[in-house]
């Protein structure tokens, strides 16, 4: 068992207010992670520091060090950093162009690919392996504003595969979706495993148990318990654990 | 106090602002029809196209058409790419420090300061200091900077009513910040860019003051050469006939009004449809 991502004491500050708190934690390789906790834990702020979204935050400080492979993703090139872990947003971000132009958009600005059949057997891959291309083969050229907001997450998910990234951060994906289109979103992701190591933020903990190898219970701004989710479920160590998976709080 | 009855009033307030509303377009449909009324008459394809005789008293106003034409041309050529520039800038990547308010309080304010300063100071620094002489690129560099203000603040608003989540979803994946704005950001503020730059056209076309003694000429007897040439302006041109030349027919004048009405307002109605036509085909 390789750790893909190591934090080592990470402090996270928003205008000099604790967010989180010397926080340290692994990601296994083709893991999937989940974090559980109730709002204002710090979990978003942990997921958004892993692929430095905070860094644009002027508000935003932090200590500690992260690993990806054992190298510090804070020395590293930020776009560099993002190519290589993906993030999903809780609500569908598609951009505002066709499905196709969607999933081409970025490995085309990273001059991943060039050449048009390059590009349509990209589109293909991607949208197979988020389970998509079934229902939107016939529309591709037709905008992805369109879509139905699970079709849009799975989409978004399609997009992060097409620049193939290493790890891919789930923040709440399906807090906006039904429940049919929760279930597509999981399918993927358990298909995903295969290939990429995933860290799951949610507020559904029966997606986390449903999904997850190990999960992690934050609580404001610490780290309260992390095991396997098997464990975790069914004998928690930590009574603030039991009492939020079994929903006496949160 | 009367105290009136909810229905009553109601009506009363309704009819308040109806009058409002009414009394605020009263005076734009006044001069509307003033105008063509007593100007009509010398519209015709001579008055367009051909230059000023006998004092002006007679023939067209070709050369103030052909110079306000190309003083616009040449203001918007210098002041939309720099006001969209530093707009990007702003809006893109200034932190929010000091620096980047004290710019923004900088611009707002001199939105506000009169058009006749902005002339002197055109006069000051472009005729005089740069020796550019009285020339349509000194005219048209002084109605950049007092348009500059106002093309930063439309382009930023565009820039801003294209959603944040667009930027993140392209940074996510590891798309550059520049390359997120050049392929994601501007195409979608261009219907805003666009409008504010068109509106700024029909503002700049009937200014008076910044060109009165930067760029504009009493009378030329050719049309303008180069951009070190004076030349005439409608404005400028309507305010001399109607001030300065005695025994002037007043249909040359209100026609000459005419003109530059139906310019400015082609030139707004150009924005509006420009607007329409994106609001029906923005994809979200």
């Amino acid at each position: 068992m390789v750790d893909k991502i190591k934090v080592e004491n990470l402090s996270c500050y928003y205008n000099k207010k604790c967010v989180l708190e010397s926080l340290s934690i692994n990601v296994i390789q083709n893991e999937i992670l989940s974090i559980i906790g109730p709002s204002n834990s710090g979990k978003t702020t942990f997921l958004r520091t892993l692929n430095r979204m905070n860094d644009l935050d002027s508000i935003h400080s932090r200590k500690g060090e992260v690993y990806l492979d054992n190298n510090s993703i804070f020395d590293m090139d930020m776009e560099d950093l993002r190519r290589r872990i993906g993030m999903l947003f809780a609500m569908p971000t598609p951009l505002p162009m066709s499905i196709y132009e969607n999933i081409v958009y970025a490995p085309k600005r990273l001059g991943l690919i060039s050449k048009k059949p390059e590009q349509d057997a990209l589109v293909v891959r991607a949208l197979k392996d988020a389970s998509l291309w079934n229902e939107v083969k016939d529309r591709l050229k037709s905008s992805a504003m369109e879509m139905s907001g699970g079709q849009q997450q799975r989409l978004c998910i399609a997009r992060i595969l097409a620049i193939n990234p290493e790890v891919i951060l789930f923040d709440e994906p399906c807090s906006g979706l039904d429940p049919i289109s929760t279930a597509k979103i999981e399918e993927s992701m358990i298909e995903l495993k295969r290939k990429y190591t995933m860290v799951l933020v949610t507020n559904n903990v029966k997606q986390a148990s449903r999904v997850s190898d190990r999960t992690a219970f934050f609580l404001m701004g610490k780290i309260i318990e992390i095991d396997t989710t098997d464990k975790m479920f069914v004998s928690p160590k930590e009574r603030q654990t039991e009492d939020y998976i079994t929903g006496r709080f949160g | 106090m009367i105290r009136l009855s909810p229905k009553l009033s109601q009506k009363f307030s309704y009819l308040i602002l109806f009058l409002a509303t009414t009394l605020a377009i009263t005076p734009v449909i006044v001069i509307i029809f003033i105008i063509v009324k007593n100007g009509m008459s010398v519209i015709n394809w001579e008055f367009l196209a051909s230059m000023p005789k006998n004092g002006m008293r007679d023939g067209g106003v070709l050369p103030a058409i052909v110079g306000t034409f190309v003083i616009v041309t040449c203001t918007i050529i210098l002041t939309l790419p720099t006001g969209l520039c530093a707009a990007i800038y702003l809006n893109e990547y200034a932190r929010d420090n000091i620096f980047a308010r004290v710019i923004k309080l900088g611009i707002l304010n001199l939105a506000g300061v009169p058009s006749v300063v902005y002339g002197l100071f055109g006069f000051g620094i472009f005729v005089m200091f740069l020796k550019l002489g009285v020339s349509i690129i000194a005219g048209a560099l002084t109605l950049s900077i007092m348009e500059l203000p106002v093309i930063i603040t439309t382009s930023r608003n565009a820039l801003n009513s294209v959603p944040y989540s667009f930027r993140e979803a392209s940074w996510a994946l590891g798309v550059s910040r520049w390359q997120t704005i050049r392929h994601i950001v501007l195409p979608n503020a261009l219907p805003g860019i666009m409008t504010g730059a068109v509106l700024s056209i029909a503002r700049i076309s009937g200014e008076t003051a910044p060109i009165l003694f930067t760029a504009a000429a009493f009378y030329v007897p050719h049309l303008p050469h180069s951009i070190f040439d004076q030349v005439m302006t409608l404005p400028y041109h309507l305010y001399i006939i109607s001030t300065q030349i005695p025994n002037m027919p007043n249909n040359i004048i209100f026609g000459t009004a005419l003109i530059l009405l139906v310019m400015v307002l082609a030139i707004s109605f150009v924005a509006i449809f420009v607007r329409i036509y994106f609001r029906k085909h923005r994809k979200w």
